[in-house]
C-alpha cells in the first residue's frame, strides 16, 4: 500500500524532500513515525516542524476524522497543512 | 460636513466635455460611509434599468472614503462602481496603488464619468484650481499600462487603462501603478468612453476630528502589524501566493479547470518558492502600506516589475496544470500591461483547454503545456481571432460553445481559487455575492478552511451564517475604502501560535463553530468602537461606529446591491454554483459536490429576504435601504 506525503515548503526546505512516497502505513500515526524514520538524524528538526502544522488526509484535516488513528487506504494523501492568509 | 470627506464630487461630461464640483450628499454619507456603498447608491438612482453597460448612460464612478488620504495602514483603496458589462449586474472592483490618496489629495470625494467621448482623451485634474483638462489622447491609445504611466509621469497619480480595456474584453480593469481594479469588466467601461487615463493632483490635507488620538492609535497599530503573523510575516515575506501550501494541503486549489483540488507541482508556484527562486525585492506596495504583499519578479525581455498573487499563480499555475512560476510571472505581467483580470483570464484559459480536450474547440492550447498562451493573451487584449471569443468571458463562450456545466462562474463573474466543495461557506459567498463568484466580498474561507482558527468546511454548521457576517463587513471595509486584508489581523498572534492539535485549539474551533445564532447576534452588537478600522473612522469622522454598526452599514450596502441586480434581471435564479460544483465530488468518499440547496434557505432567513430570495420591505425599511 502506498501513501503519498507532502510537506509544508519550509519541512521540504529544511528536510530536503517535498513530496514522497510510503509504503505499508496504515495509519496518520504509521505515516509521521514512517517519516521520522526517513528523515534520520534530522528527526527532532521534522518534529519541531509538526507543532505549528497539522496532518490532513486527502484534504481533510484528520481531527475532523479520527486523528492519528485515522485509517488509510492505498494512494491516500498526507499533507501536512500551516494556516495562512492570501487573497 | 464630517471630518475625513473633501465635502465634493466631480461630475464630468465626456461627449460635453464639461464638468462641475458638486457637495457631497453628507446624509448617503453617513448612510453608506463612501467608497462603493456610496457608488452604488448613485449608481442605483442616477440610472435607469437596463442601460446598455458600453453605452453612454453607464456611469463609471470612482469613489474614495474617509479613510483614505490617511496614512492608517492599507487605507489608500478606490472602489469602482457601474454595471457590469460582464455579468450585467452590480459592476465594482477596489484599487490600491496611490490613485486614492491622488483624489483626495486634490479634495473629491467621488469623481463621475458620464456620457462618453468620441475619441481617445485623458483628463488632467487639478483639484485646487478646480480645474479639468481634456487632452487628447491618441498617443496613448494602443499603449500598455506600464508605459502610460511612465509617459504620465511616475510622480503623479493616475488610473489607467491598457489595451484590453480600450478593446472592450469584458473583464478588462483599471490601473494604478501596478495595483489593477480587476474584477466585473470596469476597464472595458473606461474603454467604452474612450478615456485612457486620469491623472489626479491637488495639496488638499485630511481633516480629521481628532487627529492626535489617530496618530497615537495608528503608531499602535503599525506595531502590532508589524508582530503579527499574517500581516507582518507570511505577506511581507511571501505575498498572497503564501497560501498555495494550504490550500494544496486542503485539495482546494484549482486544477485542471477545477476538475480536482490537489497539484503535484503546486509548491513551485508558491510564495516561498518565489522568494527563494523569483524574488528580486518588495518595492510594489500600495502607498503607505507596511505590508507590503507585493513582491517584484524580472520577467525575461521586461526587467523587474510586479510579481504574481494568489489567485494568479493558482489561476495560471495548477488551473492550466502549469507548475513554471517564470511562465506565470510573465502572464501576469501580460495581463497587467494590457489591462486584464488574471482571474478571469486563468478562467477562461482553462476553460478553452477543457473544451480543446474534449474535442469542442479548436483553442490550440493544452492543460500541462505553456506554449501559445502568451500570444493568447496577447489576441485577447486585442481581440483577434480565437481570442475575440475568450475576451467574452467563460459565461458567453459556453453559449457559444457549450460546456455549461464546467464553465467555472457564477453570474458571469469567473471563480476565484478556493474550491467550494472543500470551503462550504465560500461556496455560499460565491453563489449570493451580488457582484458574481468573488472571494473578496467576505473570503468566508479564512475562518472555515485556511486560516488559523478553521471550522470543518464540510458540514452545514455556520456555513449559512459566516456569509453574511463577512459580506457585509466586506462591503464596510470596501466603503471606507479599506483592504480586505486588514481584516486577517482580526485573528491575534496568539491563536497563530497555538499548535492546531492542541486541546485549546480544538476547544476554540469547537466554540466557534457550535455557536449557532450566537455567532450572528454577536456581530450585530452596538457597542464602542474596538477594532482599528472602527476607531480609525470614529477618530477621523467623529462618529463613533463600533462593529455592529458596520454590520448594519455593510448589510445596507449588500441590500441595495441586491436591490440593482433585481432590477437589471439577476435574480435569485443566478444564486448558484457551476454544476461541475454541485454535481463532481472532488474529495474522497463524497458522493456529490457542495450542498448549496441545503443551505440557501438559512441563508435567505439570515438576511432577512423572503425564500424566494428577495430582500422584504421590512428588511429594507430596518436598513433604510430606499428603492
Amino acid at each position: 500500500m502506498k501513501i503519498t506525503v507532502e510537506l509544508t515548503y519550509a519541512m521540504g526546505k529544511a528536510l530536503g524532500a517535498n513530496r514522497f512516497e510510503v509504503e505499508n502505513a496504515t495509519t496518520v500515526a504509521d505515516v509521521i513515525e514512517k517519516t521520522k524514520a526517513r528523515f534520520g538524524d534530522k528527526a527532532a528538526e521534522f518534529e519541531k516542524l509538526t507543532k505549528i502544522a497539522t496532518v490532513a488526509v486527502n484534504g481533510v484535516l484528520m481531527s475532523y476524522r479520527k486523528g492519528k488513528k485515522t485509517k488509510l487506504t492505498d494512494g491516500d494523501v498526507i499533507s501536512f497543512v500551516k494556516a495562512a492568509a492570501g487573497g | 460636513m464630517m471630518k475625513g470627506y473633501a465635502g465634493r464630487t466631480l461630475e464630468v461630461d465626456m461627449a460635453a466635455r464639461t464638468f462641475v464640483f458638486k457637495p457631497l450628499d453628507e446624509d448617503q454619507a453617513r448612510l453608506y460611509i463612501g467608497g462603493k456603498g456610496y457608488g452604488t447608491r448613485l449608481l442605483y438612482d442616477r440610472t435607469e434599468a437596463g442601460i446598455d453597460p458600453l453605452g453612454p448612460d453607464n456611469p463609471l464612478i470612482f469613489a474614495t472614503g474617509p479613510l483614505n488620504g490617511s496614512v492608517a495602514p492599507q487605507s489608500n483603496r478606490f472602489a469602482v462602481v457601474c454595471k457590469s458589462p460582464l455579468t450585467g449586474g452590480i459592476g465594482n472592483a477596489a484599487c490600491g496603488g496611490s490613485f486614492a490618496y491622488g483624489m483626495k489629495r486634490a479634495g473629491i470625494d467621488v469623481l463621475v464619468l458620464l456620457n462618453r467621448s468620441n475619441t481617445p482623451v485623458r483628463l488632467e485634474i487639478d483639484g485646487d484650481a478646480g480645474n479639468v483638462r481634456f487632452i487628447d489622447a491618441a498617443d496613448l491609445w494602443g499603449k500598455g499600462t506600464y508605459e502610460t504611466q511612465e509617459i504620465l509621469g511616475k510622480k503623479k497619480y493616475h488610473a489607467v487603462i491598457g489595451p484590453a480595456g480600450e478593446n472592450l474584453v469584458l473583464y478588462a480593469g483599471i490601473v494604478s501603478n501596478e495595483r489593477i481594479a480587476g474584477r466585473t469588466g470596469v476597464g472595458a467601461v473606461m474603454g467604452s468612453k474612450k478615456l485612457k487615463a486620469i491623472t489626479v493632483s491637488g495639496s488638499r490635507k485630511l481633516e480629521m476630528d481628532d487627529p492626535d488620538a489617530f496618530k497615537e492609535y495608528t503608531k499602535w497599530v503599525r506595531g502590532m502589524f508589524k508582530e503579527h503573523p499574517v500581516l507582518g510575516e507570511s505577506l511581507k515575506r511571501f505575498g498572497t501566493a503564501g497560501i498555495v501550501g494550504t490550500t494544496q494541503a486542503r485539495n482546494i486549489i484549482p486544477t485542471k479547470n477545477f476538475q480536482r483540488g490537489n497539484f503535484d507541482q503546486a509548491m513551485q508556484v508558491s510564495g516561498e518558492y518565489m522568494e527563494d527562486h523569483e524574488l528580486v525585492g518588495v518595492k510594489s506596495s500600495c502607498i503607505h502600506c507596511p505590508v507590503t504583499c507585493g513582491r517584484d519578479v524580472e520577467v525575461e525581455g521586461v526587467g523587474r516589475v510586479k510579481g504574481p498573487e494568489y489567485e494568479t499563480v493558482a489561476l495560471m499555475g495548477p488551473n492550466l496544470e502549469i507548475g513554471d512560476l517564470k511562465k506565470v510571472s510573465k502572464w501576469n505581467y501580460l495581463a497587467d500591461d494590457f489591462g486584464m483580470d488574471t482571474i478571469s483570464l486563468g478562467a477562461v484559459l482553462s476553460f478553452a483547454m477543457e473544451l480543446h480536450e474534449r474535442g469542442d474547440l479548436d483553442a490550440g492550447i493544452r492543460f500541462g503545456d505553456p506554449s501559445g498562451i502568451s500570444d493568447l493573451i496577447g489576441d485577447i487584449a486585442h481581440r483577434r481571432g480565437l481570442g475575440d471569443d475568450l475576451a467574452e468571458g467563460v459565461m458567453r463562450m459556453s453559449r457559444k460553445y457549450g460546456g455549461h456545466d464546467f464553465a467555472m462562474h457564477v453570474k458571469g463573474l469567473e471563480l476565484s481559487a478556493y474550491d467550494p466543495r472543500g470551503s462550504y461557506a465560500q461556496g455560499v459567498e460565491y453563489a449570493t455575492t451580488n457582484r458574481g463568484g468573488c472571494h473578496v466580498q467576505g473570503a468566508s474561507m479564512y475562518l472555515e478552511s485556511v486560516g488559523p482558527l478553521t471550522i470543518n468546511p464540510q458540514n452545514l454548521k455556520l456555513k449559512a451564517d459566516i456569509p453574511v457576517v463577512q459580506q457585509n463587513l466586506a462591503c464596510a471595509i470596501n466603503s471606507m475604502v479599506l483592504c480586505i486584508f486588514t481584516t486577517y489581523g482580526m485573528i491575534p498572534k496568539f491563536v497563530h501560535e497555538m499548535n492546531p492539535d492542541s486541546f485549546a485549539h480544538k476547544a476554540l474551533s469547537f466554540a466557534l463553530e457550535n455557536s449557532g445564532s450566537l455567532f450572528m447576534k454577536s456581530q450585530q452588537l452596538k457597542g464602542k468602537p474596538m477594532l482599528w478600522w472602527e476607531k480609525w473612522l470614529t477618530y477621523i469622522t467623529g462618529e463613533p461606529l463600533s462593529g455592529g454598526h458596520l454590520q448594519e452599514i455593510g448589510g445596507r450596502v449588500f441590500n441595495l446591491e441586491r436591490m440593482y441586480n433585481l432590477r437589471e434581471g439577476v435574480g435569485a435564479d443566478t444564486d448558484t454554483l457551476p454544476p461541475r460544483m454541485l454535481n463532481e465530488p472532488t474529495f474522497k468518499g463524497m458522493t456529490s459536490g457542495h450542498p448549496l440547496g441545503q443551505l440557501l434557505p438559512r441563508y435567505y432567513k439570515n438576511r432577512g429576504w423572503s425564500p424566494e430570495g428577495i430582500p422584504t420591505a421590512k428588511t429594507l425599511e430596518k436598513l433604510q435601504v430606499h428603492v
